[in-house]
């Protein structure tokens, strides 16, 4: 008897010192972040109307689909860019290397405000860019590079980069050598070594690294605020606009519903074939 | 021979070319801003054709900038105590505690990290709204405590699991209280990871600007939320001064940090 008691205190032992951190996460994330949720279901009404005005009306599926291109151009110009950083940075002599990492880090722990603004006066039509491209003569008339969905682009590629070139550089550093040096012996080309041995074997990292990238632009709101333009919105945009300016609490958390369905599933996607977040 | 420095060959040059560009492009905005706060052009003209520090007292001359950045240093600050202390705890809970769903718990903690964060922004507005905390020190405090709270909770487990129990225990078969055991002997012993984690949680808050937009009142901003109201209206020079204190003074906690880390891991 007096063991069977004993055993509910023992599968709590050393519970206690959580409890704070519980309590503020259960009452200022949890429950706000459910009770959002329920609104989508609840509000105006009980019912699903909400999604269904979500995807029927033209305008807000055109920001869905808005936001998963933004969202799939971004990580794949990313990618592109940042496989061959991350491949001589684990490789180029440390000091270099050192250096690379400085510059990566600082532009990270940069504020995404300040970074942001570069951009909106870089792009603008009279920024350095327009003037630069007329006055070598390659364009006539200034590009139309912000307020739009390219100036997007431009500005999320720049800020999810460092994101796509560290776990690149992670995955690429733990592969030996010695493989790739296998393939040259048993007769491969560079061409083929790359395609057969480095990219698969570098495939987990850049996988890794995309989906995380491909997650955080699905749910970016400053860029897009920022440097895009009002008939072009993104989700974000769209779930701030919803809930402040339209007051629309139901479509706006069915919005957010949509929103963390994908990020939560995604990211289950990569806990489970890529062992978790690191 | 694709992994092997010396003998990239032509590739080599393709991939520095490819390194060198990506490096610009993360460097020249920041680059950019900090040369355009010191440029003398209302327009912003690059290269600028004088230097000024005009935009530096314009912004020292309106004290609602001043404001901010007390504002936005208060809320780190008190964020970054909140979200350390009750880190600590939880980490004692996450490596020493045996009990049923600490991995659940481990994956709660650190769910604020990955949550859009546009989500959490109106799921707080919205309780704040009907509890009147918003526009409110204490809101803003309470939020971002919540989105400092996993990068608090990370390097502080990660030392505790460095740290041998046994030397604490030791402490209590000397005749040490097991508080004073924590207080005297653990504390110190994880030092590292509770100011990393201070860092860490301070530089969240104060970079934050969504949920921090939604959480401000015209009386009540943080520096990031000034920037982007005075962002919306125009692209004045003074935005760049703004911005480059704000970056420098990001830079410098870094930096203080990293030497600090130094000094107290000898």
């Amino acid at each position: 008897m007096a063991a069977n008691a004993s055993v509910p205190r023992r599968q709590w032992r050393g519970f206690g010192p959580a409890v704070p951190a519980l309590v503020l996460l259960a009452l200022f994330f949890v429950i706000p972040v459910v009770s959002l949720l329920l609104r989508s279901i609840l509000e105006p009404e009980p019912g699903l109307q909400n999604y269904a005005e979500l995807f029927a009306t033209s305008t807000y599926a055109r920001v869905l689909y808005n936001t998963f291109l933004v969202a799939f151009v971004v990580t794949a110009v990313s990618l592109l860019l940042g496989y061959p950083v991350a491949w001589l940075l684990a490789i180029m002599p440390q000091r270099y290397a050192n250096l690379v990492l400085a510059i990566i880090l600082v532009s990270m722990w940069t504020n995404l405000l300040a970074r942001t603004y570069a951009w909106m006066v870089l792009l603008q039509r009279t920024g350095v860019i327009n003037t630069t491209l007329m006055k070598l003569g390659l364009i006539s008339e200034p590009l139309a590079l912000v307020k739009n969905l390219t100036g997007v682009t431009i500005g999320m590629t720049y800020i999810m980069l460092p994101f796509i070139i560290l776990p690149l550089y992670a995955s690429i550093r733990a592969i030996d050598p010695t493989t790739l040096q296998a393939a040259a012996l048993c007769g491969a080309g560079r061409w083929q070594a790359f395609r057969r041995v480095l990219l698969p074997l570098s495939a987990p990292g850049a996988a890794a690294g995309g989906l995380m990238v491909f997650v955080m632009s699905l749910g970016y709101f400053v860029t897009p605020a920022l440097l895009g333009s009002a008939s072009q919105m993104m989700l974000a945009e769209m779930i701030a606009q919803l809930v402040q300016s339209l007051l629309n609490w139901g479509l706006g958390s069915a919005a957010a519903f949509i929103l963390l369905t994908v990020t939560l599933a995604l990211y289950a996607v990569q806990i489970r074939f890529f062992g978790g977040m690191r | 021979m694709l992994l092997t420095y010396r003998h990239l060959g032509g590739l080599g040059v393709a991939l520095w070319a490819v390194t060198i560009l990506v490096c610009l492009f993360l460097l020249v905005p920041i680059v950019f801003i900090a040369a355009l706060s010191f440029g003398s052009s209302q327009w912003l003209v690059f290269p600028p054709p004088s230097w000024t520090l005009r935009w530096y007292r314009e912004l020292a001359a309106d004290p609602r900038w001043l404001e901010a950045a007390l504002t936005s240093a208060k809320v780190g600050l008190l964020s970054a105590a909140l979200a350390v202390l009750l880190g600590l705890m939880a980490s004692f809970a996450l490596v020493r505690g045996r009990f049923r769903g600490r991995g659940l718990l481990k994956a709660l903690f650190l769910t604020p990290m990955v949550l859009p964060v546009i989500v959490f922004a109106v799921a707080i507005y919205a309780l704040f709204l009907r509890v009147g905390l918003n526009g409110t020190l204490v809101g803003f405090v309470l939020a971002h405590t919540v989105l400092a709270f996993p990068f608090a909770v990370i390097p502080i487990v990660n030392s505790l699991e460095g740290f041998d129990k046994s030397i604490e225990d030791a402490a209590v078969l000397c005749g040490a209280s097991p508080l004073q055991a924590k207080l005297k002997i653990t504390l110190p012993a994880i030092r590292i990871g509770l100011f990393s984690a201070a860092v860490f949680a301070f530089l969240i808050s104060w970079d934050e600007v969504v949920v921090a937009i939604f959480m401000a009142s015209p009386d009540l901003q943080t520096l990031p939320v000034r920037i982007w109201g005075a962002l919306r209206q125009d692209l004045s020079p003074v935005i760049a001064a703004a911005s480059t204190i704000l970056v420098a003074f990001t830079l410098l906690v870094m930096a203080a940090a990293a030497l600090l880390r130094r000094r107290i891991s000898r």
